[in-house]
Formats: structure tokens, sequence, C-alpha cells
């Protein structure tokens, strides 16, 4: 297909082919049997600790680097060490293309990876007094209370950082005892929001198991960044000068950024609102490249302005209104965004004529759209799809853009698709009948369809494991599912089967979701990877690495160059699809995040997660502008309205609530000076517009139809 | 297997959790490691072996806990359960626990003896062939879709698939403040105190007041669906309106429709302050038309009218014994009112009248009450003597019988005068006749043959000649009757005849509810032009949503 010859050859080759290696050492790995067991298990986090090296060295890869080489030969030393013959052979021709030297001394090479693999431990080791700990933690504490008040709230963010290195500096040096006395005098007064990841460290307690666990390699492979401001940071240095205490001192430096800005110090709020991550806050040089949010031009199609319907039953004064109205949709829709993307800067599919029919019916549905929220707090009706009889089983749900199609998969790895219109659910005709019909009529896609076989709903087989998320295709004719099974499958609507099976995810992929254009998809999962794959390529085309823990969901920008992943590290990323560049960090989360949601515009990017907080993020202006709170469970779905004057969300305590997101932007202050430093901006005011609970069903999914009219799909749970 | 124990011991996410980051003790014992090892064979652990050993299970256990949770989280559901452990385990590249299915709870015993303490769970040795011949369990229902309004235009409305709005006073009540109260149409009707929900009613009180009122009411009053609300309005128009085939249908959905009961202090309502208002305003066809509307509540099997009888029977009493019901009364067929309301009044006795409630008693004090009085305008006595009769012939006996003489020498007095206006002429008359025609019914049971005027005027004053003839004439009827069967060979009890006409009859109890409920077409006719009952359809389309589409999946089983 030359449309993806031309689609690698923009982005840089090396970024594709490397992925791909890494991809297929991934495959191999998953097709090995359980001989391999105790590698496996141990080889995750390696993988995925070269990948985030690449990550670090941003953009296009070039081989030159002396770590890249070195990160090379880890590499190459992880595949000789499990047999991966193969991918080695593969990665060593590649590395020769980009000129690099490979084939130096393989002894040497080897011995380099191991010093880097232990190296990275053996950072902890340190001579000093066990009990010295305990006294200089308290001198931390200690400055950080008789520091003036503007600095006492940056300096505290350091007090959990370097507990959590001193506490794993005691356990390497096997002082047990010790570790769990200072983990208990000093772990009370620390923020509630980490004690999900203390949990997690008091049940280290001795060397061997810092082996190989996720969280604890997440913390000695990443510094922990802190965001402080240079006052802060002179006070600081002055104080652990004069004091003499090199233990605080060494663990700054070893395993904490300290990301300096210039300016006034941050509020409370401010640092509370951005703090949570699982290695602190992103740096600000992580989110500097420009991003085009904006949408892209909308091709020229000729809408017919005259609607039949519309002037049949309406007086003059409205349907003139109606198409002053038309003119003002035209004329947005066509005007160039300055913030769009080139339209050609990732290919897409060509408009089809059936395309173009789509677009013509948006644009009439979108006026007889509802306006929500405004100055009249206009509050939406809620059309309410409760599964009955499911038990809890039901664990995604998708509905088509038009609103026609509800898929939903089940916890015993089926998927069921149901038909929301009087229009029944058919399939193909055979291939026999296929080919007596006249393929040019103008009927055809009518004519192909077998109406024998229009059912209400459609049951497809085929994974092996709970299906995680679901996505149908903006044309209606495809599916993709995402299941525990570590699979990605992509099944036909037209025909109701299987047609690929793709392998690339090692462990339980968590999400999908199709390209607002089609061609293209996205899928996440626990190996800490995000793929990007196109329909006809059983490879996936980018990996998108860099989180330190699952990547718990994923949305495509509308634009189709863009996407954003929400993680268990309690980041939220933005991508760049041409690329693979990690183009944006979002940190303020407290938990995992499970749905992310882009405002119609582009321009803003809500998430939300097991904390119950929906955030809002301005993708321009790299800064957190809002926080919803209200729910009291986990927050499932997000919508924002066709128009991006409300956000509906839903979740685990089976409510919908409705927020008035078009008063966040009219409350955001540009001006804001704390705003242009990147602090997050955000007011206490209550934007709930309305609250709607439901009987016993947590709430699954939310869609807006594209008058406005909100879908949610719920799932009764019988109370006995 | 204390491992499996303890893994299966957490119930839900945030019990384990919590546990840790209370007091990070929770752990597995070292007396469990030896328990279990000794359960596979090796007797002697050393101490520092099973000290090692629980404190590298405890950590095991947690990771795989914590990896669980994520299982969980994606499951979309707030309760771990066996099969999250299971996928956890599957991610680590451990063997899953095949058969541990348990759905929630797992009872553990404990058991403690030579100084040991164990928990552990109870695993029965099960009989295949008993699995093998058990019935096979029931087919679950197959996973369906349910459709049905969350919110309309932001307001809930209260269906059975939406949670019972009590629960959501406090919100309603603390958002009030800042939303604002929709103020015009039905919806006010929603917020409104009941008594504003009257379109009858023509000074409405302002909405304001009525919206403070319920904010200072601690208990909310039922609140109606916008579909109830729709519902209510279309058939308090219907039942008063001027078209006579809505107010059909509208009857015939109040009479059969099975989800009124939500309703039905409203409608009751509706029917009290109607008839106060237009008793005032001497509105005879709209009090006519409420009282076809009590007619189709009563009528109604699902709908049970005993708590509402204080406001339905002063309104009914009303509209039999009230002075005046219409503008001219010496033209106007009030007359067929209270007939109307008499027999409703009667039906109702029959109903609800218990020992207790006393109503029966009360009904007909009031009625005597009306007829002793000296002031009591002759229309009054008219009602109070329909409504006793309806009661039946004994009550007639021993309540209307003794006053024959007084209220004849009344009757006289009227007719006679010089005075003589045509009301007073018709009331007298119709009274005269009403009073002819029931005494007549008893005394005929009370006396024998022959049956002479003067007699009849001794003992009962200037009715007695009236009453005389009537029971003459109704004597020549039985006999002619009696004779026609008896010719026809179906010599049959007068009893069974006296069945049919109403009224006339002096047989059980079931025979007269039977003779109520057949008279009353009669009088449907009388005021109706077209009540065809066979307007199902069309009041089916007026049920609404929800009121009688049971759905068993939230009936919570």
């Amino acid at each position: 297909m030359a449309e993806l010859q031309h689609f690698s050859g923009a982005g840089s080759v090396e970024t594709v082919n490397y992925s791909s290696t890494l991809s297929s050492t991934e495959q191999d790995l998953s097709s090995q049997d359980s001989s391999q067991v105790p590698e496996a298990a141990s080889a995750e986090v390696e993988v995925h600790d070269s990948s985030d090296i690449t990550e670090e060295t941003s953009g296009p890869i070039k081989l030159v680097a002396e770590k890249d080489q070195k990160t090379l030969f880890a590499v190459l030393q992880f595949l000789r060490k499990n047999n991966l013959g193969e991918t080695v052979n593969a990665l060593e021709q590649e590395a020769e293309k980009a000129g690099v030297k490979l084939k130096g001394d393989p002894a040497s090479g080897s011995q380099l990876s191991t010093d880097e693999v232990s190296s990275l431990l053996s950072a902890y080791s340190n001579e000093a007094d066990p009990s010295s700990y305990e006294d200089n933690y308290r001198l931390l504490q200690q400055c950080i209370e008789t520091s003036l008040d503007a600095h006492k709230c940056e300096l505290a963010q350091l007090s959990y950082p370097v507990f959590i290195h001193m506490y794993l500096v005691l356990i390497y040096n096997h002082h047990e005892t010790k570790a769990k006395s200072f983990f208990h005098r000093f772990s009370g007064v620390l923020e509630d929001f980490h004690q999900d990841d203390l949990s997690q460290l008091s049940a280290v307690t001795m060397k061997s198991q810092m082996e190989g666990n996720n969280f604890i390699f997440s913390l000695r492979s990443n510094k922990y960044v802190v965001r402080i401001s240079q006052d802060s940071n002179d006070m600081l240095k002055r104080y652990l000068e004069e004091k003499n205490k090199p233990l605080v001192q060494d663990i700054i430096q070893s395993h904490i950024t300290l990301d300096v800005f210039e300016g006034l110090p941050r509020t409370r709020t401010q640092i509370k609102a951005s703090a949570g991550g699982l290695c602190g806050e992103a740096r600000q040089d992580e989110n500097k490249v420009k991003v085009f949010y904006g949408l892209l031009k909308e091709p020229d199609i000729d809408i017919p302005l005259e609607d039949d319907d519309d002037l049949d039953d309406s007086q003059d004064g409205s349907s003139k209104s109606k198409k002053r109205k038309k003119k003002e949709f035209l004329s947005k829709k066509n005007k160039a965004d300055p913030n769009a993307p080139a339209l050609t800067r990732i290919p897409l599919p060509e408009i089809k004529d059936a395309d173009k029919l789509e677009k013509i019916n948006i644009a009439k549905e979108s006026l007889k759209r509802v306006r929500l929220g405004g100055m009249e707090r206009v509050a939406p009706s809620v059309c309410c799809y409760t599964f009955t009889n499911a038990f809890g089983t039901v664990t995604a749900v998708d509905i088509s853009d038009d609103s026609s199609l509800l898929a939903a998969g089940f916890q015993d790895s089926h998927i069921r698709v149901w038909s929301l219109t009087p229009r029944t659910l058919r399939t193909v005709k055979s291939a026999a009948e296929l080919s007596l019909l006249d393929k040019e009529g103008d009927d055809i896609f009518e004519r192909m369809m077998d109406d024998c076989t229009g059912v209400e709903s459609k049951t497809l087989f085929g994974h092996s494991g709970t299906v995680y998320a679901l996505s149908i295709s903006p044309c209606r004719t495809l599916l993709v599912s995402s299941s525990e099974d570590g699979t990605v499958r992509l099944w036909s609507l037209l025909t109701w089967t299987n047609l690929v099976v793709y392998k690339g995810h090692v462990w339980p992929v968590w999400g999908t979701q199709f390209g607002p254009h089609g061609h293209y998809f996205v899928s996440c999962g626990q190996d800490k990877v995000a793929r990007l794959w196109v329909t006809d390529h059983h490879q996936p085309v980018r990996m998108f690495a860099g989180h330190l823990s699952d990547v718990d969901c994923v949305a495509f920008h509308h634009n189709s160059n863009y996407i954003a992943t929400g993680s268990s590290d309690r980041s939220v990323r933005v991508w760049d699809v041409l690329n693979g560049n990690c183009v944006r960090v979002f940190t303020g989360h407290k938990k995992p995040v499970l749905c992310l949601a882009w405002s119609p515009d582009g321009k803003y990017l809500a998430s939300a997660g097991v904390d119950t907080d929906i955030l809002i993020w301005d993708i321009a202006t790299k800064v957190m502008v809002g926080m919803f709170k209200g729910h009291t469970a986990a927050v499932e779905t997000l919508a924002f309205s066709r128009d991006g004057e409300v956000l509906a969300s839903g979740g685990l305590d089976n409510t919908v609530k409705v927020w008035d997101f078009q008063q966040v932007i009219w409350d955001i202050d540009t001006d804001d000076i704390g705003m242009q430093r990147g602090h997050a901006t955000i007011t206490d005011h209550n934007y709930l517009l309305s609250d709607f609970p439901t009987k016993e069903s947590p709430i699954f999914h939310l869609h807006f139809t594209r008058r406005n009219l909100l879908l949610s799909v719920a799932s009764f749970l019988n109370p006995s | 297997m204390c491992n499996l124990a303890l893994m299966a011991e957490s119930k839900t996410p945030g019990f384990w959790t919590k546990n840790c980051e209370k007091s990070g003790l929770a752990a597995v014992s070292t007396d469990s490691i030896k328990a279990a090892a000794e359960s596979i064979g090796i007797s002697q652990l050393p101490d520092q072996v099973s000290v090692r050993l629980a404190n590298e299970t405890t950590f095991r256990i947690k990771e795989i806990f914590q990896d669980s949770l994520k299982f969980c989280n994606h499951r979309k559901s707030r309760k771990l359960s066996c099969q999250d452990i299971d996928n956890a385990l599957k991610s680590k590249n451990i063997e899953p626990l095949y058969g541990f299915v348990s759905k929630d709870f797992i009872p553990f015993r404990f058991s403690s003896g030579g100084g040991r303490e164990l928990h552990f769970v109870e695993e029965k040795e099960l009989d295949l062939n008993d699995i093998i011949n058990a019935p096979l369990p029931k087919i679950t229902y197959d996973v369906a879709i349910k459709a049905h309004w969350l919110a309309i235009e932001g307001v809930q409305p209260s269906i059975p698939e939406n949670p019972a709005p009590e629960k959501q006073f406090s919100i309603d009540i603390l958002k009030k403040g800042e939303s604002k109260e929709p103020k015009t149409g039905i919806k006010a009707l929603k917020s409104c105190h009941v008594q504003n929900n009257n379109p009858l009613i023509s000074a409405k009180k302002p909405d304001s007041s009525s919206t403070s009122l319920v904010s200072l009411k601690p208990q909310f009053t039922h609140e109606l669906s916008v579909e109830q609300q729709l519902y209510y309005k279309e058939i308090t128009e219907a039942a008063v309106g001027s078209s006579e085939a809505r107010r059909a249908e509208a009857l015939q959905s109040l009479a059969t429709d099975p989800g009124l009961a939500q309703m039905l202090p409203r409608f009751s309502t509706f029917v009290s302050e109607g008839v106060r208002v237009n008793v005032v305003q001497n509105n005879l066809a709209l009090l006519i038309y409420l009282m076809r509307m009590v007619k189709a509540l009563m009528d109604n099997p699902t709908l049970n009218l005993e708590k509402y009888l204080h406001e339905m029977i002063p309104a009914m009493m009303t509209c039999v014994v009230s002075r005046q019901l219409c503008t001219r009364p010496d033209v106007d067929n009030h007359w067929a009112l209270r007939d109307y309301a008499a027999r409703l009044m009667a039906q109702i006795c029959r109903s609800f009248s218990t020992s207790t409630n006393l109503i029966q008693s009360r009904i007909t004090g009031t009625f005597c009450k009306c007829l002793h009085d000296d002031k009591s305008s002759l229309a009054a006595r008219y009602g109070s003597v329909a409504g006793l009769a309806e009661l039946g012939p004994n009550v007639i006996q021993s309540l209307a019988l003794p006053r024959l003489r007084v209220e004849g020498d009344r009757i006289k007095n009227i007719l006679e005068s010089p005075l003589l206006n045509a009301i007073d002429r018709t009331a007298a008359e119709h009274l005269r006749g009403l009073l002819v025609k029931h005494c007549g019914h008893v005394i005929k049971g009370l006396r024998q043959p022959p049956d002479l005027s003067e007699d009849y005027s001794n003992e009962y004053g200037y009715l007695g000649p009236l009453i005389c003839q009537h029971i003459t004439k109704l004597r020549e009827q039985e006999a002619h009757k009696s004779r026609l069967l008896a010719s026809a060979g179906l010599n049959r009890p007068a009893m069974g005849i006296g069945s049919r006409p109403s009224l006339m009859s002096t047989g059980s109890s079931s025979s007269q509810q039977n003779s109520s409920l057949s008279s009353s077409p009669n009088l449907d006719h009388q005021f109706s032009l077209n009540s065809n009952p066979s307007s199902v359809g069309a009041s089916s389309r007026m049920t609404f949503y929800g009121s009688n589409s049971k759905t068993s999946m939230f009936d919570g089983s």
C-alpha cells in the first residue's frame, strides 16, 4: 500500500525499524513456552529499561552517542541470554545500517551491560551507619519546618522521595530491622496520596525482594522529579551545606532531580494538584515541543444548504435563522486553524463517497443539536441503556459515533453487538450470491447484505480472556477489541467474523481505540507500551514507550496526529504519532488513570481514574486548568458534548455527573503568571451542572449523540 | 495451601490496602508456614527458615494482590474476585489456581488444638454421582439491554429504573438555591403543594410561595414523574372537558389502568376541590363529571380508595344533600346527580364500612340529620331520602317510614300554599314521588292486601293514598307477571325478577351490588352522548411509561 510506505518514509526509518525489532522480541518471548518462565518474568523490566532509555534520547534515534551504544549492547546481551538469535541478527543489521560498530568485542559488550544493570542497584550500597539515617531524616524535617511559610510547602515535597530512597538504602544494605523502624517512624507524616506507594514499599523487606519488583525498579531507574523555585533551592542548598549532612545530600544528588524555576514559590494547592506521579512531576523540558492541537481542515464537501425536512414544518423566520446558523457552521469549519497540523503530516485514508455522505449527515444532525450548559445551565437529557442479567460480567462498552451500534465485551471473553436503531444487524451475502450482483449499482451496499440474517444482536467469539476494551471504527464496519489474552483483534461487522489477530502486547491489553479517520488504531497494556497499528498490517507501526507502569487507557486526538495515554504511574502522556515522541507529560492524578477524553476543539484533555478526580489539561499552555471533584468511586468514562459545552462523567459510584466545561474555560486567567510558568491553575468553584444517580448500576460508557443527547451504558448489579 | 486461604481472605480491594497502610501488619505468620510444611510432610522446620519463608510469602502475596487490583480495576468492578487473582498469577507466569471459583465470600473455619490455632477452608468430599445425577440448574437469563430515561432535560423521571426520589431529596434541597426552579407549565406541578395541582381552582397561589412550602417541609410529598404529570393533566382535562369522547376514554383509563395508585391522592384532591368550587358556582355539569370520575376510580380493581375516603365522602355527600346544585333548580335535572351520588355513596358503604370505621352509620346519621332538620330544603330532603333508599329497604323502614307523615304534611303545605313557585313545586313533586316509590315498596312487604286508601291515609297522612295506589299497582304488576310466568311454565320466585330492575329488590347484598352496578350505565347514558366503552386502544395510548411496564429485573429478586 503506497500510503503506508509514504507513511514510514515520512517518519524516521530508524524509529520504525527499531520499534518493530523490539516488538518481535516480545513476540518471541510470548511464543516461548513456560520453560522460559523465570527469564520472561524478569525480562519485562529490562526490555522497558531499554525502551525507556531510547525514549530519553528523544526523537529519531541516532545511534552515535556512547550511551546509546551501551544501551544497544545491553539489549543484545539480553537477547543472547534468552536465545533470541533471529532478533539479535536483525538488530545487528539495523545497527550496521545506522553506522554503529557492534562487532567489536562481544565480551566487552556483555561486560558493559552487566555493569550497567548492576550499577543501578549498587547506587544504593552505602557504608554509612544505619542509625544515622533517622537523624538525617529528622534534620531534613526540621529544615522543612523551620523554613519560611512560603518555602515550606515546596521543601515538603522532598520528604517523600528522600524517605523512600533512605528506606531502600537501608534495605539494600541489609539493615532490615532499622529499615522497619525507620518506616514506622516516618511514614505517618507523609501525604495521604502516597499511601498506596508506601504500602507497596512496606512489602519490600529484604534485598532479594528488590530485584524483579516493578515498583522498585521504576523508583531506582528514574530520578524523582521535584519542581522547586530558585529561592527554595538556594535555601535548601545552604542548609544542607551548613549542617553537613552528607546522607541527605547524597540521596538528593543521586535519586532526585530538582527542576528549578524562576519566580515565586508555588502555593500548597498548586503543589498538591500536580503531585502524585510515581516519580514526581514532569520536568519542564519534557513539555517543550509545540503540539499541533488544532483540528484538520474539513475537506470541501458540498453540503446541501436546503434541508427539506426543515422547510416543511418550520416558519419563515426560523428557517432563515437556521440558514444563518448553517452558514456560521460552515464558515467555522472551513476556516484554517493556525494550530492545526498539515493535512499531510500523517497520511490519512482517502475520503470515499460513503464518508462524504456521512459528513453531510453529521452536518445535518448538528444543526438540530441542543445547546447545553451556557448561561441557562441547560442540563442534558440522558438515555440510559442498562444491561440486565449480566451480573457484573460486562467489562467494556463502546457506541458507534452515529449512535447506531453498541458493542459490549464480557468477562467470559465474548463480544456482543447490539443495534440501537430499528435497523437489524445483517450479514453480507455469500460469495456466490455476491458475484451475481451488479457492482456498479447505486444500491450495491444495500443489496450486498442478506436481509434474512437480520437480528437485533450478534455475538463474536474469539478471545480467550476478559475483553477489556472495544472500539467501533468510524465507518461502522470494523470493530477492534483488546483482551486479557494479550491480543488485539479486528472484527468485521459485515461478515461478523474475526479478520486479524494482532499479537504484540505480551501481557493483557487494557485499552484500544480507533482513530477518528479510521485506518489507524492504538492499543495499550500491562507491558507499559502503547502501540499504533494500521488495520492492514499485523505489525505495529509505532510504539510509545515511556510510562513507568501499565498504560491503562488511550485516546486518539481528533486530528489523528496525537494520542493520549493514561497510566498506573499516575501520569498522562501525549504522544506524537508522526515520530513516536512523547510531547506532553502531565502529573496530578493520585491513582491510576482509567479514562481520557479530548475536547471537541482538540485543545483540552480530560482525564480521570481511580482517584475519582477529573482533571482538565490545556495542551497549549501545558498546565492543569481544572479539577472536578465529586465522584465517590473510580471514574470509568468521560465524554464531551459535541460542541464542548459540558463534560459528562460516570463511574462505579453509580452516578452520571455533568460538568460545566465551558465555564472552566471562561474562568481561565490566561495572564496568570503561574500559568505561564506551568503551574496548575485551578479554582475551587463547583462546576457540577447535574448529577443523575442510577439504581445500583455502575456507569461503563457515556456517549453524546450528534444532537447532544447523552447516552449512558450501565450494568445492573443485582443487590442480592 | 494456606497462602490460598490468605489470598482469598481479602474481599474488597479496599480491605487489603487499608490493612497494609494502617499497620503493615498483615502478614503470614510463621505458624501458618509450619502448618503448611507439615501438610506436605516436613515436620521440623527450623525457625529461621520459617521466618524467612513467612516474610517471602507475605511479600509475594502482596505483590500478587497489587497486580490483581489492576485486573479488578479494568474489569470495572469494585470487588476483587478470584478471577482477578488468577489473572494476576497468569501475568506472573504462575499457573492459576484451578477450580477456585467461590463467587463471594469464603467461610473460614477456625480450629485450635495443641496450642496452635488454624484458619482453614472446609473442603468437603463430593460424590461425583451426586453431581451427575443432580437436576440441571435453571438456565440463566440472557443478557439484555433495556433503555430508559435517566434524565429528561436535567430532571430525573421517577420510574422503577431510577432510584427512588426520596433518596435524592436532601440533594434537591441543597441544590435548590443554585438551580432555577421551573416556573411554568406542568413542571410546576411537580414541586407544587398538592392543592395547587388543581386546574379547576381559578385563583392559583403564586408558585414562589409553594416552592418555599416544599423546602420547609421535612418530608417530601410524592413526586410524580414527568409522564405521570402529563397523564394527570390529560386525564383531568379530559374528564371535565367538553369532549364527551375524550371523557369516555379518560374514564375508561381511570377505571382500568393498573398503575394509578401513585396518583390517587392527586385525583382524590382533584375531585374534592372540584366539588368544593363547583358547588359554590352551581356548576351541575362539572359536578356530574366529577362524580363519574369517582365512579371510574371506584371501578378500578387496582385502586383502594380507603385512604382517601375522608376527601371523597364529603364531596359525594355534598352532591347528594346540597341545598342547591344548579343555577336553575326548576329546569335542571339535578335530581339525577343526587340519585347517582347516592348510589355511589351506597357502594362506598358496602365496600368500606366496617365495625370500626362505622362509615354506614355515620352516613345514615348525616342523612337523618338533614331529614330531621326543619330548615333543610326540599332538594336536600330529596337527597337524604335517596341516599337512605340506596342503603336498602331496612334503612328506609326504620328511618324514613316514621317520618312519612311529617314529610307528607310538609309537601302538602307547600303544594297547597298560595305562594307556590315552580322551584318548590318540582322539588315537592320529586320528593313525593321518591317517598312514594321507596316507602311504597317497603310498605308493600309490611302490609297484606286488601289495600284501602283510608287505612293508608290514617297511618301515613297526606301521602297515604298515593302510596296505596302505588302498592296496588305494584301488586297488580306482580300478579300479572307471575301469571305470565306460570303460563309459560316458568314459575320463578318473585325475588329473581326483582333483582334485575334494581332498587325494587329486597334480596341479598350480592344482588344489591349487582343492581347498583347494572343501574349505573343507565345514568351514564343519561349524561353521555357517546359513551363507547371500546376505547381501550385510546386509553392505552395514554398509559404512561413505567406505570404498568413491570420489569422483573428491577424488582430485585
